[in-house]
């Protein structure tokens, strides 16, 4: 009746019968994991001596001059090492279990948990999964692997928006990360190759203890520290490229020519002029870019010490003309024990340039390239700057994008440091005192210049323009925190603990601009058409901490938190903030009945508790004036002053009740393992910049931030995995699903709906609405019915004697019958959301190879497709889809081809505005993210000088299943605002890559 | 050991007591001012009054929107292909509540309003201020541009939308739509207010708004409630102003011959106090930052974007020989850039073909060859001509006015023009009268659509363009006010929206 559990540690020591003298021998074995897999590359080490070896590819080694009372150490990374005392044996065959710290015990916050032991909802990502796959930002290894959350990529460099658990709030949703407890707000100094595990908090009896930084999630992160033993080096790098491939379909130039003509304008003779050439200027923007990465890493320990050291070189080329991104990081990790005083530090360094997308005119580099007349030549010599733009006798003010993109430079330089130093004493048995400073530094530098240029009538520059935001910023944690653990009677046992968080962030920035009109040489600052501000920011925040963990024989588990928090960011009566978290779990398995059943896990657990959100700006509850008036008075310039952004005094925490039960099983011996979640999340009192009536002329947008709604938040959760072993071929599959929906269910006193969230183009309609009963930020617009065919149709719905809407014209249903389409007419035309996301992992080995396949996606949400309306929306004449060559035809007020999709060009109004049915498409995807092969040498085949070396080809995103128009379905997201969800302003797409790499231990 | 373990625990309690301090989590903004401490000087109230002109500059109102959207729904100017599609409406008035440009009007109006308000509301602690800070001249003085640019933006307002929320003070609680009468009485009150304590031109420094323009504008706004003999009463009061000579007629659009003689109030614009944030949002109606040039030269110029252009409508309304042409139209064979090039018929081609003019009023040419997007010309939206006409036009309408002394007025602005004054000396004779020259001499102006409006024979004359009586007179108050204030519905807009 042994029960077996789902990570135990199995030692099988098989001793010989042989006979051996007293002095030194030979010693061998196998070494393999806990499935029986041999281990290639394994350290094999005398305790205090120099001698050494290394497992080959089966697994086995020989060690020569070895002694009976010698100590031998088998390590190898990700699980656990051994000693063993050699004592008369020959042959020594070790199973190594898997690390506690990845598996057996989980990353909760100020401290870490038996897996066994954890009530909340948790999703975590080892060392093991992020080195499968080639990444250049952390955030990216939870994609797909953690069910609930979704990362969304950009530019190279920037930084992914991750959402755990659907939206709960409306203004920033990015979790908390918390780096071996220094809390930041994202990981990009942080090489993915330093990372040894990630732990996504998803429910608040794991969150409330960060209580009001916690409102969106947490992503606890834990570096590599060195590991007892001899030295080890490591090297791994890798290079490819990746390349966009997808393109709108855009008219060529004979048809362009044509479309401009039914528009009204010939453009014959002009085309004619460069040579009727036609010019891809898609094509023109998007490049291969090369990618590499090189990363060093030694780590190594003795009984009182640890340390690791490791460095990374990454530079990447977008694979958008002059983007990039290039990283050094440099991470060293140190533990040293005095007695019983523990002390240690982890510190991250890293530099960083990124070159971003340009942009100009408010429009990006994919919005002028879509259209940009077909017929015009990219460079002309004869231009000043040297590139061909349009003039008025174009008629399409469209800017050459390849000029926005590579003349002058745009970069941004950063430099980041985060880490801690801390102090451990057990001051009596089972009672630690810790004290922990943590650092969260960064400087950035954003450096833009642009020389003069003349490209044609439209876009020109006499000058050259230098723009220049430097910004700094800290954040120190002090954490004093007290932890008592006892067993009392073997079978209770018992954790305490008690912390105080002081939180000092300080941020500062200098904006500047300057021109110069005499020369084009000089790229820095000068006091010319200057323009000059700073500002300074400070939050401090101040939190009490408790948590008490209880459990009866590791069978029924009690946890309850706490934490009172005070902000700045509030005013003084509505400064503290209580938060709290209940939970209860049960290990179904342990229970004496179950003895015989084929479950080695079986727990159910619930939880609920509370988290709060500070995340708005510094100093809101207080009024102040704006000094950034402007007017010229006698020649010189008069400053003014007037009352700047509404305040709230009023202003209070936006909190969330969490409620989450959670079922996790294992069955036969761990070979099918699952959890199920589902959570029930009710956010009050959500902060959101109200818009003001404009009519009352409040300024900054004419917004008030107020404590406006409450917000439901339910889903499941389901994460299953399966593992078998044949002979040598092993293979794993773990598949996870996710939901998540949202629903407004009060708005503030008086509100019964506000509209937001960014516009399709500069200045047009917003079309993200709030209102009760509806998911947070719908699609909300007009609703549309095909086209009118003839006057009668048009005559039918608004009466004789308008003018305006004809023939031709898009249907909008007229949904209040007033015979005038209006805002009344709007209503729900779409929802951003999934209604499930989903990933499919499937990991193979078969002798010396090894494969990794990875499949994401989502299913049923709406993209509003922003590129669209400038394809399909003819408006006026640019480059347009192919589409439009299907456009209504209308001859003496009847359209001529009654199957055309599109309507006439250059109609109504209506037919454009951006609130509008017609752009909204299916966002739901299928994408083979990555799939890599590897092939592992042993160090023999190199003479001893490495361990091992494996070579990895990898392939991402290489296959895309969707309906959606767009360049990228998994991209559509404006910014990190909630109200930007499911909009896709023609943000950079995921790129395609191929990329070949190579890991040697030596 | 021992000592190690006491040195850490006398560490931890420091950092304890450390963290107890919740004092130090009462923060002041560093980087703004408090109205609490406000008011003081005579630099704050100045800088006060001078963010309520500031919103004049927005690319809502003058620094671009004002210029097209007005002159494309007078007709006076019609766009070429390129025109963007949330400016074509106003060619064909099939704008609607979505547009963007009535919503930056609106907002760029009401935003004006409030910074007045904040003067106003702090009337009581700027009279309180001691004579040596500032006399009371002074104080009056600035509460008078406070008032006339409330009123400027009312009138602005009520034109455009008919019945108006009034805010008299400041406020974030939206307000219902009151009858354009009540709006009507306010805008009166201020500009008589202003009259009253505004200082003469004579006696301010220019760009600020002066006794004489208060006067203007409350003429002009008791002419467009038909109250011709106060009008009248309000004409005289402005003095001291004579038309720039014949000849000289260019002098009210160039930017070296500002605040002339025949100037009585401009929207100043000034590109060397800074070209900033031309594009971003602020610029739209927010009215801060560095934004001191406008677009309209690079917006209406031939040899720039040309947008717009004349049509050849207004073209013909101009008399054989009225000297006025040449000063507001390029053509083939136009001098420009120092009278050092000359036009060929090439530079006025479009996508849509050649067109036969391009503007001059406001253009750079005559010094610059080219219009890039800074422009300081200042918009001259007050001239004495205007004055004369609506003097003109008071005298023809008003119970015993005499015709004889309303071509008096019309002649001296057809002399400048070097034109002979033959008209009949009756009421429809000196009307018709009026109606043309309105149209030349503020051609471009955004003068043409008021005056059609004011007189009722929009339908007439903007026959075939798409107006439709009885909507089209008034724009719609934007989506933007009727989603966000409450006592404003969708359904409370003006009819046809």
């Amino acid at each position: 009746m042994m029960l077996k559990f789902k990570f135990a540690i199995i030692a099988l020591l098989i001793i010989s019968s042989q006979n051996i003298m007293a002095q030194s021998k030979t010693v061998q074995g196998v070494i393999t994991d806990p499935s029986g897999f041999p281990l290639p590359g394994a350290g094999v080490n005398v305790e205090g001596s120099k001698n050494s070896a290394s497992t080959d590819f089966d697994g086995k080694y020989s060690l020569k001059g070895v002694n009976p009372t010698d100590k031998i150490t088998y390590s190898y990374v990700g699980l656990i090492s051994q000693t063993i005392t050699v004592g008369t044996r020959t042959t020594i065959d070790v199973v190594l279990a898997l690390s506690t710290q990845t598996l057996n015990e989980v990353i909760v916050g100020y401290g870490t948990q038996k897996r066994t032991k954890v009530t909340g909802a948790i999703s975590t990502v080892s060392s093991k999964d992020i080195a499968a796959v080639p990444i250049t930002n952390a955030e990216s290894a939870l994609q797909g692997r953690a069910a609930g959350v979704t990362v969304v990529n950009g530019a190279p460099g920037s930084n992914p928006t991750v959402t755990i658990r659907g939206l709960a709030t409306m203004g920033n949703s990015a979790p908390l990360y918390v780096i071996d407890g220094v809390l930041t707000s994202n990981l990009s100094g942080l090489s993915p190759n330093d990372i040894e595990s990630m732990s996504v908090l998803k429910d608040a009896s794991t969150t409330a203890l960060y209580g009001s930084k916690a409102f969106n999630g947490v992503i606890m992160v834990t570096t590599k520290k060195g590991k007892k033993g001899p030295g080890q080096l490591n090297f791994s790098t890798y290079i490819g490229s990746q390349t966009i491939t997808k393109r709108y379909n855009v008219l060529n130039t004979q048809q362009y020519l044509q479309y401009a003509k039914d528009l009204g304008s010939d453009l014959t003779a002009r085309a004619a002029e460069f040579g009727n050439i036609n010019t891809n200027w898609q094509d023109q923007i998007f490049q291969s870019g090369l990618m590499q990465d090189y990363n060093l890493s030694f780590s190594n320990g003795t009984e009182t010490s640890t340390s690791r050291y490791s460095a990374e070189y990454l530079k990447q080329e977008g694979a958008v003309i002059n983007t990039g991104f290039e990283r050094y990081s440099f991470r060293a990790n140190n533990t040293q024990d005095i007695g019983k005083l523990k002390v240690g530090s982890n510190i991250g360094i890293s530099f960083s340039t990124i070159n971003p997308e340009r942009s100009s005119g408010g429009r990006t580099l994919l919005e002028h390239a879509i259209k940009m007349a077909p017929y015009l030549p990219i460079y002309n010599d004869t231009n000043l700057g040297g590139y061909q733009g349009p003039s008025a006798v174009d008629g399409n003010d469209a800017e050459n994008p390849v000029r926005v993109a590579n003349l002058g430079y745009q970069k941004i330089n950063n430099l980041s440091i985060i880490g801690n130093i801390y102090a451990e004493l057990e001051i009596y048995k089972g009672l630690k005192f810790r004290s922990q400073v943590s650092l969260d530094y960064y400087t950035g530098k954003d450096h833009t210049f642009v020389p003069s240029y003349s490209d044609g009538s439209y876009h020109k520059q006499a000058y050259s323009t230098t723009n220049e935001t430097n910004t700094q910023g800290q954040t120190i944690v002090f954490d004093n925190s007290l932890t008592y653990k006892t067993t009392i009677a073997a079978k209770h046992n018992i954790e305490v603990l008690g912390v105080i968080t002081k939180i000092d962030g300080k941020s500062q920035n200098l904006v500047a601009g300057s021109r110069y009109n005499i020369s084009d040489e000089i790229d820095q600052l000068r006091y010319n058409e200057g323009s000059l501000s700073s500002a300074n920011y400070v939050e401090k925040n101040i939190g009490y901490i408790a948590r008490i963990n209880y459990d009866y024989d590791d069978k029924y588990i009690f946890a309850v938190s706490g934490r009172r928090d005070a902000s700045s960011r509030f005013g003084a009566n509505n400064r503290w903030g209580n938060f709290y978290s209940v939970a209860v779990g049960w290990n179904i398995a342990k229970e004496s009945f179950m003895a015989n059943s084929v479950f080695s896990t079986l727990k159910l657990r619930a939880s609920t508790g509370t988290t709060g959100n500070d995340r708005i700006d510094n100093y809101q509850y207080a009024a102040t004036l704006l000094a950034d008036y402007n007017y010229p008075i006698n020649g010189g310039n008069a400053p003014g002053v007037s009352l700047g952004v509404a305040s709230n005094p009023d202003l209070k925490w936006e909190s969330k009740n969490d409620r989450n039960i959670g079922l996790d099983f294992g069955l036969f011996d761990e070979k099918f393992t699952g959890s199920f979640e589902y959570f029930n999340n009710k956010s009050s009192d959500i902060l959101f910049a109200v818009p003001l009536p404009a009519s009352v002329g409040s300024a900054g947008g004419g917004t008030q931030i107020q404590n406006i709604a409450d917000v439901k938040v339910t889903g499941y959760e389901i994460s299953l995995g399966y593992n078998d072993r044949k002979g040598d071929f092993t293979w794993s599959a773990i598949a996870n699903l996710g939901t998540s929906k949202n629903e407004v269910t009060s708005l503030a006193p008086g509100v019964t709906s506000v509209l937001g969230g960014p516009t399709a183009r500069a200045g047009l309609e917003n079309f993200s609405r709030l209102e009760v009963g509806q998911p947070l930020f719908y699609f909300y617009g007009y609703q549309t019915n095909g086209i009118y065919q003839n006057q009668a149709e048009v005559d039918a719905v608004f009466g004789p004697g308008q003018t305006i809407v004809k023939p031709g014209d898009i249907k909008i249903v007229d949904r209040d019958g007033n015979k005038v389409i209006n805002s009344d007419d709007k209503t729900n035309i779409g929802n951003p959301y999934p209604d499930f996301t989903y990933g499919l992992n499937l990991t193979a080995a078969y002798k010396k190879f090894d494969f990794n396949c990875f499949i994401t996606g989502v299913q049923g949400n709406d993209i509003y497709n922003a590129n669209t309306f400038d394809l399909k929306g003819m408006n006026r004449l640019f480059n347009a889809s192919t589409d439009v060559l299907d456009r209504a035809n209308v001859v003496n007020g009847v359209v001529t081809n009654p199957s055309a999709t599109l309507p006439r060009a250059q109609g109504a109004d209506v037919n454009w505005s951006t609130a509008n049915q017609r752009y909204i498409e299916d966002g739901s995807y299928t994408r083979l993210k990555n799939v890599t092969i590897g092939y592992t040498l042993s160090g023999e085949t190199f003479g001893s000088h490495f361990s091992n070396i494996r070579f990895y080809v990898s392939g991402q995103n290489l296959i895309t299943i969707t309906k959606y128009s767009g360049l990228d379905p998994e991209i559509a997201r404006a910014d990190t605002n909630a109200n930007s969800a499911g909009i896709d302003l023609g943000r950079y797409p995921q790129p395609k890559s191929v990329i070949f790499g190579l890991d040697v231990k030596f | 050991m021992k000592k190690i373990k006491y040195i850490v625990a006398a560490m931890f309690g420091i950092l304890v007591i450390n963290s107890c301090d919740t004092a130090d989590l009462e923060l002041t903004n560093p980087n703004t001012l408090s109205p609490d401490t406000f008011f003081k000087t005579a630099a704050q109230v100045e800088s006060s009054v001078n963010a309520a002109y500031a919103n004049l500059q927005t690319r809502g109102l003058y620094a671009r929107n004002f210029s097209f959207a007005m002159d494309l729904i007078g007709q006076d100017a019609a766009g070429n292909p390129q025109l963007e599609g949330n400016k074509k409406p106003f060619q064909d008035f099939s704008f609607n509540a979505g547009n963007d440009i009535i919503q930056y009007y609106w907002e760029s109006c009401y935003l004006g309003i409030s910074r007045a308000n904040f003067v106003l509301d702090n009337e009581a602690k700027i009279n309180a201020l001691p004579g040596a800070v500032l006399s009371q001249e002074q104080k009056n003085k600035f509460l008078g541009e406070a008032h006339f640019l409330r009123a400027y933006y009312y009138f602005l307002l009520v034109k455009r939308f008919g019945d108006l929320p009034i805010y008299k003070t400041g406020t974030i609680i939206g307000a219902a739509r009151s009858p354009k009468a009540e709006a009507y009485d306010l805008i009166r009150a201020d500009f008589e207010f202003a009259s009253q304590n505004l200082l003469s031109k004579s006696a301010e420094v220019v760009g600020r708004a002066t006794k004489e323009a208060a006067y203007a504008y409350l003429g002009k706004v008791l002419l467009y409630q038909k109250k011709y003999d106060e009008a009248l009463v309000a004409f005289n009061g402005v003095t001291g102003f004579s038309l720039e000579d014949k000849g000289n007629f260019y002098n009210n659009f160039m930017d070296e011959t500002e605040h002339g003689k025949e100037s009585i109030f401009e929207i100043e614009f000034n590109e060397n106090n800074g070209t900033g944030n031309k594009w971003d949002d602020a610029g739209n109606s927010g009215g801060t930052g560095f934004a001191e040039s406008t677009l309209r030269g690079q917006e209406y110029g031939n040899l720039s974007w040309y947008n717009v252009y004349p049509p050849d409508n207004l073209l013909n309304s101009f008399e054989a020989g009225d000297l006025r042409f040449g000063d507001t139209f390029y053509v083939p064979g136009s001098k420009y850039l120092n009278g050092t090039r000359t036009m060929t018929a090439q530079n006025f081609s479009t996508s849509a073909g050649i067109r036969n003019a391009g503007w001059k009023k406001y253009q750079n040419y005559y010094k610059r060859e080219d219009e890039a997007t800074q422009s300081s010309i200042n918009f001259k939206v007050m001239r004495y001509s205007d004055v004369l006409l609506m003097k003109a036009e008071c005298e023809n309408q008003r119970a015993g006015g005499s015709q004889t002394t309303a071509i008096a007025y019309i002649k001296e602005v057809r002399d400048r023009a070097g034109l002979t004054t033959t008209i009949a000396p009756t009421k429809e004779a000196v009307f018709t009268a009026i109606v043309h020259e309105r149209k030349v001499e503020f051609a471009g102006e955004q003068s043409r659509f008021d005056d059609i409006i004011r007189w009722g024979n929009a339908s007439t004359e903007l026959a075939g363009t798409g107006f439709q009586a009885g909507k089209s007179e008034l724009w719609p108050i934007p989506n933007r006010e009727t989603s966000s204030n409450p006592n404003i519905k969708s359904s409370d807009n003006n009819p046809g929206y």
